[in-house]
């Protein structure tokens, strides 16, 4: 187990590598004059070749690739994201205040795709194949087949515009959040929905169950203690893939409901040429991306250690 | 005649079978026995050419095993046909495969030996009972006429009067055609009741071999000793009061 | 005292597996259950346990293979505390020790998922599962069949010496009346899912009535090896 862990970690860090160097290569070779761009940004003008010789200079931009590279990686290393070459601020408090409000709203997203998904998949398998179970699985596939944007679009309209229940643009108030988190999970439960319920129902076929109820216990337990663990391993599979989802989902639903986020807070970054900006979001998300895929992988191993030894 | 010398074969670093010899001249029948992970598996696939072998050298009258096509009759007879068609064209696969010739009368001759009604083979592999599926598992081996045919546990899956059916069907099949039959089974008692040599196999290695009735009656190792009186233990073998 | 059930039956998409049925069981006996595969021995065996368990007896049942007994996922504590629980028993209570003693299990890591044991260690502890609580009826259907010969060997001479004195009965349901013959002492012969013959076991295997009786006495062992 512990040496198992230890691979994960070592192939944790080889893909945080691999994808800091990845991006730096992509931005390096982005087309255009970055530091125009830059300049443009910071002084809302065209400027003489002075300046952007200077603003090159400041940013970085005149050495070579592996020299840039390592005097960004060194300070990253250490958790320091640098300056902002636009503003001149630190990368890290801006950041920061992105993360509070794009990592909540995914959680909730989360919670509230669980919510709605877990107890349709139970009902939907309590009668394999009946009306109640196709039509779950008739909304789940139109669900998934829905775009985020415009499941959103649509709740704007609906609950803010015609009812005026809830605040559709902004992120003052708690209650600014329900509209994009309800958006996010609702995606989130469409692609759980068919998940839980095959994993349901493929735990139901495990063949030592006849047994188990055989030997006197009763049902509900049957369900908690067997069929619930079987049926979570092909969940907690997905939970990685829904993640990427998430973060996509919340970089589209950021910019609709004008949100401050990890979304706006990339957008602008890439329409300026933020280097800086862009660099850490794209390492952030891998870095989450790879801690909440090792934890997968643990749980994984804590539900089932068969996987990852021969006896697999 | 089947020659295999001083074969060994590893998977990956582990070492699956070690320094194995037999020789099953064309008409015999040796029977490979053993305990589950004794390698007896391994060492068909090893015949069939499936595993390359690390040492040694498997030949069939003096060329590569292989090149004879020798035939295989699966477990589980019901997994070893496609579900979706029926047991003629499953049958015959081995004829199309080798783009030989099927002697006229050939498949009625073996599916009376067989005692399958022809009309048997229009049905698909879930329409017959499992005794009939593997009967026929047996056939598609035998269609093309191979020199050699490798039995894995092929009554494994039958129930104990079918089992012994089965297994005179084939001994009476192999005294007319002639093959050389290598049957892989745990059951000593089958080995010995149509063997006529007998091979055990433990953690890889030869145990003993000896021909069928010395075996039975004097097994030479202790582990031998012990495998003989649980068949009895068992009721597959009887020892007479 | 005697267990009995009558008037079991069985029917599965309109075809009847399980012809009406009644047959007593003394305490103590150990009684084979045979006949070909489709005789409906396991139908039988199933029917009767929940009939009995209905009238409120205690009846346990060991299947084929441990597979289809232990959740790969579950440690064999686990399923030792479920199996006590699922009897009423406050857990810890069984005599864990005296049965794994009796089985040959006292290495065996309870804390390990049943994939780190052998699989005949496996079965030996689905057994001693099922003995907890001195139940009035063991079923164990084909019992054998997933084990290597050596270990199924010793597996049935713990169980029966085990059982001997005790006042469990048991019904070993199975294909091989050679197996049958050697561990119990009546027999009950199966055929197109009706009981077709019953009787002491040396009747059975010297003079067979029926022709399903007879198929199985004439093919119970591959030859008898002269001493």
């Amino acid at each position: 187990m512990i040496k198992a862990i230890g691979a994960l970690l070592l192939r944790a860090a080889v893909v945080l590598l691999g994808t800091a160097i990845l991006t730096f290569a992509l931005l390096w070779n982005a087309p255009g004059d970055p530091a125009q761009t830059i300049a443009m940004a910071r002084f809302d003008a065209l400027l003489t070749d002075d300046v952007i010789d200077q603003i090159r200079d400041e940013v970085g931009l005149n050495t070579n690739f592996w020299h840039a590279f390592r005097a960004w990686l060194g300070p990253l290393l250490r958790f320091d994201f640098g300056y902002s070459a636009v503003t001149g601020r630190p990368v890290w408090p801006d950041l920061w205040t992105a993360m509070t409000y794009t990592f909540p709203l995914a959680l909730a997203g989360l919670a509230s795709g669980l919510a709605l998904s877990l107890p349709l998949a139970i009902l939907a398998t309590k009668r394999p194949g009946g009306l109640l179970d196709r039509t779950s699985v008739a909304i789940a596939s139109l669900g998934a087949a829905i775009p985020a944007y415009w499941l959103g679009l649509l709740l704007i309209l609906l609950l803010a515009v015609q009812l005026g229940w809830l605040p559709a643009m902004g992120a003052r108030t708690p209650a600014h959040a329900i509209l994009p988190a309800v958006t996010l999970g609702l995606g989130v439960a469409a692609s759980l929905t068919r998940i839980i319920r095959s994993g349901i129902l493929e735990a139901r076929g495990q063949p030592f169950l006849p047994a188990i109820r055989r030997r006197g216990v009763d049902g509900r337990a049957v369900a908690r203690d067997h069929i619930a663990p079987h049926a979570a391993i092909p969940v907690v599979t997905v939970f990685g893939l829904e993640l990427a989802f998430l973060l996509e989902g919340a970089v589209l639903i950021e910019v609709i409901f004008g949100r401050p986020g990890l979304g706006t807070f990339l957008v602008q970054a890439i329409l300026s040429r933020d280097f800086p900006h862009v660099q850490a979001v794209v390492v952030l998300t891998a870095l989450v991306f790879v801690v909440v895929n090792l934890a997968i992988d643990i749980i994984y191993r804590a539900i089932d250690p068969r996987i990852g030894t021969e006896d697999a | 005649m089947l020659k295999v010398t001083d074969l060994a074969v590893k998977r990956g670093s582990r070492v699956t079978l070690e320094s194995i010899t037999l020789s099953l001249p064309a008409g015999e029948t040796l029977a490979v026995v053993g305990e589950s992970g004794a390698g007896k598996s391994t060492l068909i696939a090893a015949i069939l050419g499936l595993l390359k072998p690390a040492e040694g050298e498997i030949t069939w009258n003096g060329k590569p095993a292989r090149a004879a096509r020798p035939a295989l009759v699966m477990q589980e007879p019901r997994a070893a046909f496609n579900p979706a068609l029926n047991l003629r064209r499953s049958v015959m696969e081995p004829i199309v495969a080798q783009g030989v010739a099927l002697a006229a009368g050939r498949l009625e001759r073996l599916c009376a030996g067989l005692e399958m009604p022809l009309d048997l083979l229009d049905r698909r592999p879930d329409q017959v009972s499992i005794g009939q599926a593997q009967r026929a598992g047996i056939l598609r081996a035998l269609i093309a006429a191979p020199p050699l045919v490798l039995f894995d546990e092929p009554l494994s899956a039958l129930d104990a009067v079918t089992q012994k059916h089965t297994a005179r069907l084939i001994s009476e099949l192999q005294a007319e055609e002639g093959f050389a039959a290598l049957i892989v089974t745990h059951d000593l008692g089958y080995a010995v009741a149509h063997g006529d040599q007998i091979m055990v196999l433990k953690a890889g290695r030869v145990e003993e071999t000896a021909d069928a009735n010395t075996f039975a009656l004097t097994p030479q190792s202790p582990y031998c000793r012990t495998l003989r009186d649980a068949a009895i233990s068992l009721g597959a073998l009887e020892a007479a009061a | 005292m005697t267990l009995s059930v009558s008037g079991l039956s069985a029917v599965r998409s309109g075809r009847t597996i399980l012809h009406p049925t009644s047959l007593e069981i003394p305490l103590q006996i150990r009684i084979g259950l045979v006949g070909s595969s489709g005789s409906g021995k396991s139908t039988l065996g199933h029917a009767l346990i929940d009939d009995l368990r209905a009238q409120g007896h205690t009846v346990a049942h060991v299947p084929q293979s441990p597979d289809e007994a232990l959740d790969p996922l579950r440690s064999m504590a686990f399923h030792w505390r479920e199996a006590e629980t699922a009897l009423g028993l406050p857990p810890g209570s069984a005599d864990q020790a005296g049965l794994f003693g009796a089985l040959k299990i006292e290495g065996g890591d309870l804390s390990k998922r049943p994939w780190g044991w052998s699989r005949g260690m496996q079965q030996r502890f689905v057994i001693a599962m099922a003995l907890i609580g001195n139940p009035d009826l063991i079923v164990l259907d084909e019992p054998t069949s997933a084990l290597d010969p050596v270990v199924a060997a010793a597996t049935m001479e713990l169980l029966s010496a085990f059982l001997t004195g005790k006042d469990t009965a048991m019904i070993l349901i199975t294909h091989d009346l050679g197996l049958a013959a050697r561990r119990v002492e009546r027999l009950m012969v199966m055929d197109a899912g009706r009981l077709v013959e019953t009787g002491r076991t040396e009747d059975i295997l010297e003079r067979p009535k029926t022709r399903a009786a007879n198929a199985l006495s004439t093919h119970r062992n591959w030859m008898v090896l002269p001493c």
